[in-house]
């Protein structure tokens, strides 16, 4: 319309001859323009900043029901502005605008805010991955009828043009009817990935069997018990004759006095079995086949099995275990890793020296050797001769790494420890030998988890190159290769039926990848900072993961749902255990604390709450057990439900 | 713009000998470099994270630069932490303090000590879900009454719910072992070493030393009673059961009963140490301090513990067979429980028993020394206790003494008469008034002595009667002195006793107690009957304000 004005007017012009008129009128116009042009380069920086500077406190002053919500789309909103005026160069205004209100988003988002707050130029946000993500995805948010329509109304009266276009750009809301979600659900509000969000609910709806294996020594235990349980009805004489025999047979010599002990302990193996029965009305985990081919315990090693089966104490919220606490002492802040056998006989350490160290328990109990001769005269060893020295050693020293080894893990039965280091390698030892047997090399960058599976045979790693692997011990090579996450694989953790390993990483989500084909299972998003530790409880239905800010979180795996999460600790989560029947999980953590956390209550909100996500339970808090200044770094629960846990002593406190 | 400006690009370019660098390129680069800076840093803070570590450290920025394939910075290695400190007059600026190393001197130093190396220890950071007291675990504030078994559970992981509760063979760990014997080698041999002191600490701090109480308990009783002639070893003895007694992670009272009866031996013993060399006195105040604490802190859970070990005492004193040191002890004993113990018990039967001590205290009755400084012993003694009591009560009320509108009419009143020269009178108060009111009365026994050669009982005899006095009418009593009949009339002004004369004073002044001891908030009748008792040796519990008030 304008332009057909102007037209007319120059046509006008230029038939009546007035060619200064026309001139001036020209020259006029372009200054103008240019005006134009500069100032709107200018206002675009104050425009962002007005926009999100109003919306913020549009936000904050709504009603106290959607404030919530509607505070949720300022995260977004702001990272968004920022980048952008980063994007057009306003390098000046981006800082001011990041310094101006990055205050209201440093408790949730600290971690993001740190990386994003290096961007300088419109090259950085090339290069960052992070960056990269939230320009290239779109972020989802869900948003109740009403409050969407506030939202909407805001920006159209308003008309501010700067945020329409930011939030038309890169959210994406998704509307649901009814009342606003309660604030402490709102974990997955806003989060980022790699995929989109419906990718992420579209691998969580994948099917999952997350039962135990079929055939596993504990269903053959619970088989002979319930038949023992018939022979009991059948009449109580006989099970006691019976009884007697299989004593006889284990070995017995002691009489009477273990006979009545035995009795005692097949009461409560009774009552446990009672227990069991109960719950298992309620959900008895679903037996499953076994993807790889997995090796058989010998014999022997199933009869030990059995027998702490059977000794095994039940623990609940009422029954806390035993903890049995092993001091690293002398370390010079080298450990950075330590490791536990399932028998507690055997301890690992890993050191920042390139070494490795075991010690056998065993041998150190015994009186007068180790530790009291070392003490008194630690000063003399430095005199003796180096053979003298290795016998003189209360542990065996594996040497092999050429950087600090990041994790060590025992087998299954003891024989085999895993380490990993920064030399991006893996190396499998012999604890019999106390030889180095292989060393695999696959990943190019520092392994920092290495984890055998609860078989054996098996085992997964985790390392900076963003993957974690599957090898089999007698390969050099690795047998799948699980690649999805976006930062560091920090965890790893198997899931008791074999089929499935659990990986927590730097992008602060945890998966579950299918071993058999290597593809992403589950995608679980809630975290705020990096994983740390990962524990799948023995049913295999349940996992807990912990971060690096002291959260702890408890996830169905066949839902990918979470209990929500709970800020357990005051630092890093080190470590998550759960005890053999899954009733409690124990979590250790930099604050110098174990804290034992009832599951079984939250996990019946759990099942309970299948088919709406509301306030779910949190976790119940034990017990504490503060430490002497020692952070704990690992834990451990015995086949017989005794609780290891291992940390080195922080010295100068 | 960036955090890192471009002076420092400029001053970084220069060192590595570009030395005309444009400003524009400076501008540029200073975001880059501030970028790049976060980046290593947070690879370093995953490494530190995969360390296990919370604290940064130079290995860390090292690991990270080794992961971007970028040559690590040489020199910096160290296990510890570095150390920063602040430059002056800056307030986010910081440096590390490298001092200049001279080779000769690492040369000439003596190679250190091999640091010592790595090991593992256990202890049983839980059992069942509650922490035992040991020292490997962190101190709990308070100790719960240590429920029976849980501690005997060692060792076994297979925990059966025990049905019967057999008698526990209790195991002592090795480590207890030798440092019981230790401590038993410190209290018999070396108890003046410096080492005894760093026992005593460790027995009134540390946990875990539970298992131990009753071999001390049963160890104090045996010693105590072979070492009664060994003072050193019976004060050794004493202050183990203090820092024992002082100990917040000992659960005591099941063997209180046990160790009483040792301290209470040490109290009011006969002879402690060697008569005649050894400072007894003072082991039995040490024992009085701690029989009082241990009234103090458990008097409420055993009702009875106060009401015994009273009655232990109160025989003690009251019986005229025992020795002036079992007196002694017996008294320092109950005053050390509290002036109300002092009011009820001693003041009653403090008129008699000066009775029974006035002899001994005089030369001329009393020809053996020995005794004679004992009896000024306890003289002391009971001059501490009854004027702790009286402090006690001024402090309770002290507008007894001092109400302006009594003050002239006290000062009217006539004074009593001692029979004493007036310059023994003032010698005797002199000397009472250089003692602070905490110490004994009579520490020194040679100097009381040379003071009182002549002196025919000071105290006892000097006529009663007179009023809540002050030194300076009293220093003047030979000015204004009167008529027995004054003294009746003042009697009777004050006390409402109507005394029977001189000759009658001793039954006015039981009178006088009799009457304070029912009115007992009534201090002025107790002062002045302790006057009457003690003379003025008992002014000087009187607090310095309210004496200047009577002059």
């Amino acid at each position: 319309m304008e332009e057909e004005v102007e037209k007319a007017v120059f046509a006008y012009l230029r038939k009546r001859g007035f060619r200064l008129t026309e001139i001036a009128l020209q020259e006029e116009q372009s200054r103008l323009s240019a005006d134009a042009s500069l100032s709107r380069s200018e206002s675009d920086a104050a425009k962002y900043y007005d926009g999100y500077g109003k919306l913020r406190s549009w936000a904050y002053n709504s009603l106290d029901s959607y404030r919530h919500e509607l505070l949720r789309v300022l995260y977004p909103v702001f990272i968004h502005c920022f980048m952008d005026l980063v994007a057009q160069g306003h390098m000046q205004e981006a800082r001011t605008f990041f310094q101006t209100f990055r205050e209201d988003h440093e408790m949730m988002h600290l971690r993001d805010l740190q990386k994003l707050e290096g961007i300088l130029s419109p090259s950085h946000l090339e290069e960052m991955e992070l960056a990269r993500l939230w320009r290239q995805n779109k972020v989802k948010i869900r948003l109740c009828q009403y409050s969407y329509e506030l939202l909407v109304q805001y920006l159209h009266k308003t008309q501010s043009l700067a945020m329409l276009g930011v939030i038309n750009e890169h959210i994406n809301f998704e509307v649901y009817p009814g009342q606003p979600a309660s604030i402490s659900d709102d974990s997955e509000a806003v989060s980022l990935i790699g995929t989109s969000q419906d990718l992420a609910r579209e691998i969580n709806q994948k099917e999952l069997h997350w039962g135990l294996l079929e055939d596993s020594v504990e269903e053959r235990m619970e088989k002979a018990l319930s038949e023992s349980d018939k022979t009991e009805v059948d009449g109580n004489k006989e099970a006691d004759t019976e009884d007697n025999n299989k004593k006889k047979t284990d070995g017995n010599k002691h009489g009477t006095a273990v006979n009545n002990k035995k009795k005692k302990d097949k009461v409560v193996g009774a009552t446990g079995k009672t227990i069991r029965s109960e719950t298992s009305m309620v959900s008895v985990p679903p037996r499953v086949k076994s993807e790889l081919t997995l090796p058989q315990f010998p014999p022997e090693v199933e009869q030990s099995i059995l027998e702490d089966l059977r000794n095994r104490v039940q623990l609940g919220s009422l029954a806390l275990p035993s903890v049995s606490f092993y001091t690293f002492l002398n370390t010079h802040n080298g450990l950075n890793c330590s490791t536990i056998s399932h028998d507690g006989s055997l301890v690992a350490g890993g050191f920042s020296d390139s070494s490795v160290k075991i010690w056998d328990m065993a041998k150190i109990g015994q009186p007068g050797r180790a530790s009291n001769s070392q003490g008194e005269n630690g000063s003399m060893q430095g005199m003796h001769s180096l053979a003298s020295d290795e016998a003189k050693r209360p542990y065996s020293l594996l040497q092999g790494h050429s950087g600090p080894v990041y994790s060590v893990s025992f087998s299954p039965f003891a024989d085999f420890l895993l380490s990993s280091s920064s030399d991006n390698t893996i190396r499998l030892w012999s604890t019999r030998l106390n030889a180095n047997l292989v060393s695999y090399k696959g990943h190019n960058f520092p392994v920092w988890d290495a984890q055998f599976s609860p078989m054996g045979h098996y085992f997964a790693t985790a390392s900076h190159d963003r993957t974690a692997r599957l090898w089999s011990m007698e390969r050099i090579q690795p047998l799948r290769v699980m690649a999805g996450h976006l930062s560091d694989v920090d965890c790893v953790q198997w899931h008791p039926n074999c089929n499935y390993i659990a990986t927590g990483s730097s992008d602060k989500t945890v998966r579950l990848w299918d071993v058999q084909t290597g593809n992403c299972a589950r995608l679980f998003i809630g975290h705020r900072s990096m994983v740390v530790s990962l524990a799948i409880s023995p049913d295999g239905r349940f996992m807990a993961s912990g971060d690096e800010d002291g959260t702890i979180m408890l996830w169905d795996l066949s839902t990918g749902r979470s209990v929500s999460p709970i800020i357990g600790h005051n630092s890093c989560v080190w470590t998550l255990a759960f005890s053999c029947e899954g009733t409690l999980l124990a979590s250790g953590s930099a604050d110098c604390m174990v804290k034992l956390w009832d599951v079984t209550s939250s996990m019946k909100a759990l099942k309970t709450d299948d088919s709406k996500s509301g306030p779910a339970s949190r976790l119940r808090l034990l017990k504490a057990l503060p430490t002497k200044s020692t952070p704990v770094y690992t834990l451990r629960f015995s086949r017989r439900n005794l609780l290891f846990a291992a940390g080195a002593l922080s010295a100068g406190s | 713009m960036s955090i890192v400006p471009k002076e420092t690009i400029e001053v970084i370019a220069q060192s590595i000998g570009i030395s005309n660098l444009s400003p524009d390129v400076s501008l540029a680069l200073a975001p880059d470099v501030e970028y790049r800076l976060r980046e290593i840093t947070q690879e370093a803070i995953k490494c530190m994270r995969h360390s296990k570590r919370t604290v940064l450290t130079a290995d860390d920025v090292d690991s990270a630069l080794n992961l971007r394939n970028i040559e690590p910075i040489y020199g910096f290695a160290s296990g510890d932490p570095l150390k920063f400190k602040r430059a002056i007059g800056h307030k986010d600026l910081f440096y590390l303090d490298d001092r200049e190393v001279d080779f000769k001197e690492v040369i000439d130093t003596p190679l250190p000590k091999a640091p010592l190396d790595t090991a593992v220890v256990t202890h049983w950071l839980a059992i069942e879900g509650v922490q035992p007291a040991i020292p490997e675990n962190p101190p709990i504030e308070a100790i719960v009454a240590p429920a029976d078994g849980k501690k005997t559970d060692h060792g076994k992981d297979d925990s059966l719910p025990i049905d019967l509760k057999l008698p526990i063979k209790h195991v002592l760990s090795r480590e207890l072992q030798m440092y019981f014997d230790k401590i038993g080698e410190l209290i018999l041999g070396r108890a003046e070493t410096p080492l005894f002191k760093d026992a005593l600490l460790s027995l009134a701090k540390d946990s875990g030393l539970h298992p131990l109480v009753p071999y001390f308990s049963y160890f104090i009783a045996d010693e105590v009673s072979r070492n009664l002639n060994n003072l050193p070893i019976l004060f050794a003895l004493m202050r183990v059961v203090k820092s024992l007694l002082s100990n917040p992670h000992i659960h005591i009272e099941p063997y209180l009963h046990q160790m009483m009866p040792s301290i209470i031996t040490c109290l009011v013993a006969k002879r402690v140490g060697h008569q005649i060399s050894d400072n007894h006195w003072a082991i039995r105040d040490f024992a009085a301090k701690i029989v009082a604490s241990i009234c103090r802190r458990y008097g409420h859970v055993y009702h009875n513990l106060q009401s015994r070990l009273t009655k232990t005492l109160i025989h003690a004193f009251l019986d005229p067979s025992k020795a002036l040191t079992q007196h002694y002890g017996a008294i320092q004993g109950l005053s050390a429980l509290g002036p109300s113990v002092v009011r009820l018990l001693i003041l009653p039967n403090l008129e008699t028993y000066m009775q029974l001590l006035d002899p001994e205290m005089q030369l001329d009755k009393q020809k053996n020394e020995l005794k004679r400084k004992e009896a000024w012993r306890v003289y002391g003694s009971l001059l501490l206790a009854a004027g702790s009591c009286l402090y006690d009560c001024l402090r309770l009320f002290p507008g007894l003494l001092s109400p302006p509108d009594i003050l002239p009419w006290k000062t009217n009143k006539k004074l009593a008469l001692t029979n004493l020269p007036n310059n023994k009178r003032k010698a005797s108060s002199r000397l009472t008034a250089h003692q602070p009111p905490s110490k004994k009365l009579a520490v020194d026994p040679a100097g009381t002595n040379s003071q009182f050669p002549s002196t025919d009982g000071p105290a006892t005899s000097s006529s009663s009667g007179s009023n809540p006095n002050h030194h300076h009418s009293h220093n003047s009593s030979n000015n204004n002195s009167s008529s027995t009949g004054n003294i009746t009339n003042t009697n009777v002004n004050i006390n409402n006793v109507t005394g029977g004369g001189a000759h009658g004073q001793r039954v006015a002044v039981s009178n006088v107690l009799r009457q304070a001891w029912k009115e007992d908030m009534d201090a002025a009748h107790l002062l002045s009957s302790l006057h009457g008792l003690f003379g003025e040796g008992i002014f000087s519990f009187i607090q310095p304000a309210e004496m200047h008030c009577f002059i």
